[in-house]
């Protein structure tokens, strides 16, 4: 021992270390913390990217948790035909999914797809609100009207829709062909909406059986979902010869189970979903199909699988190719004169303008099918309701400037996807539902039915919002909030394709889709973007114990104790915690 | 067995012999080597450590801090720069009671930059509760890497050692290997007398408040007190088990000298050859070696030099503004001596940032001893061109 001088009761009988001999807590560090975590539940990139506005990270978890009835019926509540988007959406949620630049986005297309024919087989239970007495025509069955109708009858609402061709669908069935949505997908999609009460009366035109007057007079609202079934016409000279067809049409026919003969050639003009529908059917039909489009691939607004698959059938594709004339032989077309184009400055669509070269070529062809665009035929409408050559001008909630009418889908002059107009039917059925039970909330209570700035959720209109959320923050999560060490990488589930070779001979699907089982495991991929899971990372990390989990498995943070170093946030796998100052 | 290996590969050594369990370091020049070796015997299974990769120098110090309370032994390793940026955690190892061992390459400190040798960085870190040993030879490193953890074990303390950079870590040398068999009789598992446990949960390295911090430094102290008596008896037991000795401090040729040299370090073999030298040509000139620095070994050093006329000191290091620092703290410990039993104590500070101290440099250092009249409170700086 040094020496010591005693001036106290000298060294007592402590530990050579500084070692607790009681509970710490005594020592209560939070009073040196400036800054608190909170959990905060935000918004994933998918949900606000989803034109239909489904909860789509909620069901994903779900599923997670192996909980697939209550996945099915928060999908079905927002989307009422997922076994068609399944199949043919343009997903713009995966291309916003965070996992994207990780491992690659979650196929949430293939995981919607396995749910929407799970719930064929184990239908959902019909829910509704409380019976209104108000009765609605809804004018189309296409995906706008179908949506329309769905959410309508499911506030409580009669519904009737009219339908001027003989069976329900819309596009889906006249304009998409089998190979890519089998009938009995949408079948199985339009039977549910029927389940919940609504009437379908095929094969009545509106303005010709029933005037639009009339309709008006019937039903206290109107929601027109009429779509967009006029080919835009190219405007070149020789359009109008024989050979030379609208693509829709084409499409109509085929998809009725005509199979008319196209002869050997055909060239589709257009790089739109029209277009690749278009060349993929002709194939089919045993046609050698060139596709002429004006700018190149990456400005195809086509589906990017669609073009894959198109080529991969065997479509041979000219870019850069803008039709100038149609040429004859023996009173028919029989090719096609373009002129080479070569990209100049980007249009207000931000796609690079394709300028003339003055270079001109000649394509042999036995048919064309012309596919550049669809506008709406708004022939014997009422003449005062606003709108353009696009379309239909509609407010938020799909309401026109007309009293109690409504519309959505490809009639109005809003982006023309299937995605959109089931979430234009959405809106507009929340619009007619606002309007006849006179509540008008204001413009905060309708944002707060959106994931951030995306679609309205029904369930959350209808106050049935099944998903627990922690002091929710309507904002979306970014790529740079999550913390991916956390995370392996696990690839994503590629959809398996029929052989090209098989494609061509026939209409069968050609996109096999996933198991239920590899869907159940995509699933899981979600990374669960701003969604506290449970996953106890906060509270391993957390350096003073400050984290308890409660017996419903929510946590609480001693604040008391938490020093406020910021760690939890950090290590936070999905953005759930947020870090705010005490003082500014 | 003798293998030929440089210095940096005799501390991977000494480490795997003595069955490290947590390795966690940041790559230096010129330290790097001793990472490398050990995360290849890491890797081959030789050494069944778990090394731990970090991002810096502090957070590599933390780590062995960590993994050294949970009872294991733990090793890292460092030079210059990155022993400085450690500095808050060696306190943390110092104060924590932590038998943690760790090499240190010296390493002259910047600016100007500079990777070649002095002992500035590691007496830049002499108040933090470490003890430091300074070696001379490549054996003396594999051994005492070995030994450093007896130390540290039995007093629970931490135990820094040194190699110069360059003329130890990278000069190959042979070097007989312990047995194994024998390391594992001389040094059993390490028994924590308090470590984290989560079936008696303690917090470590808490508040503590004035009536108690006093008396926590009293038991440290106490503790450094008792290293010079303690590593003697390690080294004994050594000395019986694989025939070799160092001592805390060591006198070379010292019996009646009139000078005695006081060296630390890779120049300490320079020296001896001086020294033969000198005693060939029948002059009474003699060696002191300094091995530990910290905690200072001031009875043994008083023994030694107890009536040696005249005493040089070359210090490799410098303390800006006072002096070279072993020549400082010599000083000191030698004040008490009666009069006529005081030496005259000349401080010479030489070889900073790698120069080379030759047998021509400590010819001039002797003869400037011997002829000096004023034992300067003034450093003489060797060598310099100003």
């Amino acid at each position: 021992m040094p020496e010591t001088i005693t001036t106290t009761d000298g060294a007592r009988a402590i530990p050579e270390v500084a070692m607790s001999t009681t509970s710490t807590l005594v020592t209560r560090t939070g009073s040196w913390k400036y800054t608190r975590p909170a959990y905060h539940d935000r918004v994933a990139p998918c949900n606000a990217g989803c034109p239909v506005g489904i909860d789509i990270e909620g069901y994903l978890n779900l599923l997670r948790e192996g909980r697939v009835d209550e996945a099915r019926d928060l999908l079905l509540a927002e989307n009422p035909l997922p076994a068609v988007t399944g199949r043919v959406c343009h997903h713009p949620c995966e291309n916003t999914c965070n996992r994207r630049t990780f491992d690659g986005a979650v196929a949430i297309h293939a995981v919607e797809r396995a749910m929407g024919d799970l719930a064929r087989q184990r239908p959902a239970p019909v829910l509704k609100g409380k019976r209104r007495t108000e009765r609605v025509a809804v004018v189309g069955s296409g995906p706008a009207g179908l949506a329309c109708a769905y959410h309508l009858a499911r506030f409580g609402y009669g519904v009737t829709i009219y339908e001027s061709a003989q069976e329900a669908g819309g596009m889906l069935r006249l304009g998409i062909p089998e190979y890519r949505l089998p009938r009995e997908a949408l079948d199985g999609d339009i039977a549910r909406v029927v389940a919940h009460g609504v009437e379908i009366k095929c094969g009545v035109r509106i303005g010709e059986h029933v005037t639009w007057k009339e309709l008006t007079e019937l039903f206290s609202a109107v929601c027109i979902a009429t779509g967009a079934h006029t080919s835009r016409a190219l405007g070149v000279p020789g359009e109008q010869l024989p050979g030379v067809q609208p693509g829709l049409v084409f499409l109509r026919d085929v998809n009725s189970g005509k199979r008319p003969d196209l002869g050997r050639h055909v060239v589709v003009v257009g790089g739109g979903n029209t277009a690749m529908d278009c060349a993929r059917s002709a194939m089919r039909l045993g046609a050698k199909v060139t596709v002429a489009y004006r700018r190149t691939r990456e400005q195809m607004p086509a589906i990017k699988e669609e073009v894959d698959d198109a080529m991969r059938e065997g479509a041979e594709f000219v870019f850069l190719a803008n039709p100038v004339e149609f040429q004859e032989a023996n009173g028919r077309v029989c090719a096609l004169v373009a002129e080479r184009m070569a990209l100049g400055e980007p249009d207000a669509s931000g796609r690079r303008r394709p300028v003339p070269t003055g270079e001109h070529f000649t394509i042999e062809a036995d048919t064309v099918l012309t596919a550049i665009g669809e506008s709406s035929a708004l022939e014997g409408f009422f003449g005062d309701v606003e709108g353009s050559d696009s379309g239909l001008q509609v407010d938020a909630l799909g309401g026109t400037n007309r009293d109690m009418l409504y519309a959505g889908g490809d009639v109005t002059d809003l982006a023309r996807t299937v995605a959109d107009a089931l979430g234009a039917g959405k809106r507009a059925a929340i619009g007619i539902d606002r309007h006849l039970r006179r509540h008008h909330g204001d413009t905060a209570e309708l944002n707060a039915l959106r994931f951030a700035d995306g679609n309205l959720s029904a369930v959350r209109w209808m106050g049935r919002d099944p998903i627990r959320r922690v002091n929710p923050v309507n904002a979306v999560v970014g790529v740079d909030d999550l913390n991916f060490a956390q995370y392996q990488r696990v690839p994503r589930h590629a959809d398996p394709h029929l052989d090209s070779d098989r494609a061509r001979g026939g209409f069968d699907e050609v996109n096999a889709g996933l198991s239920t089982a590899e869907a159940m495991d995509e699933a899981k991929r979600c990374l669960n973007c701003g969604v506290c899971t449970q996953c106890d990372v906060c509270l391993i990390f957390c350096p003073d114990a400050a984290i308890t989990r409660a017996a419903d498995g929510s946590y609480t943070i001693a604040l008391d104790y938490c020093k406020g170093c910021g760690l939890c946030a950090a290590e936070c796998p999905r953005g759930a915690i947020t870090m705010t100052q005490d003082r500014p | 067995m003798k293998k030929v290996m440089v210095g940096n590969h005799a501390v991977a050594w000494g480490v795997r012999l003595a069955r490290v369990e947590v390795i966690s370091a940041y790559p230096i020049t010129p330290q790097t080597q001793v990472v490398e070796k050990l995360s290849e015997m890491c890797a081959d299974g030789t050494l069944a450590a778990r090394f731990i990769k970090v991002e810096s120098e502090h957070s590599a110090m933390a780590a062995v801090i960590g993994a050294s309370a949970t009872g294991v032994r733990a090793f890292t390793a460092s030079s210059s720069h990155g022993l400085l940026y450690m500095h808050e955690m060696l306190h943390w190892a110092g104060g924590g009671r932590l038998p943690i061992v760790m090499a240190d390459i010296n390493r002259a400190v910047g600016p100007g930059w500079n990777i070649w040798t002095d002992q500035n960085d590691s007496l830049s870190q002499r108040d933090t509760g470490w003890v430091q040993l300074y070696c001379e030879t490549n054996q003396e490193v594999v051994d005492t890497t070995i030994m450093a953890f007896k130390l540290a074990e039995q007093l629970n303390v931490p135990v820094m050692l040194m190699l110069d950079g360059f003329y130890l870590s990278h000069t190959a040398e042979p070097v007989d290997v312990p047995d194994q068999e024998l390391v594992d009789r001389f040094l059993p598992r390490r028994v924590a007398p308090y470590k984290l446990d989560v079936d008696s949960p303690h917090a470590f390295g808490a508040l503590v408040r004035p009536d108690a911090y006093m008396e926590m430094r009293f038991l440290q102290q106490d503790a450094l007190n008792k290293v010079p008596q303690a590593l003697e008896v390690i080294e004994k037991d050594w000395l019986r088990m694989f025939g070799r000795s160092y001592g805390a401090v060591e006198s070379y040729r010292a019996e009646d000298a009139e000078l005695l040299l006081v060296t630390s370090g890779t120049v300490t073999s320079t020296a001896r050859a001086v020294v033969d030298a000198r005693r060939g040509a029948g002059e009474a000139v003699g060696l002191l070696k300094m091995k530990m620095f910290r905690p200072f070994p001031t009875a043994l050093l008083r023994d030694a030099l107890r009536g040696v006329p005249r005493v040089a000191v070359l210090d490799r290091n410098v303390s800006p503004g006072h002096g070279g620092i072993f020549a400082e703290e010599l000083r000191s410990a030698l004040y008490d001596l009666p009069d006529a039993e005081r030496p005259e104590l000349f401080g010479f500070v030489l070889g900073l940032g790698g120069r080379d101290i030759t047998p021509a440099v400590i010819d001039e250092v002797i003869e400037k001893a011997r002829t000096g009249t004023v034992p300067g409170r003034e450093d003489l700086w060797v060598g310099v061109n100003p």
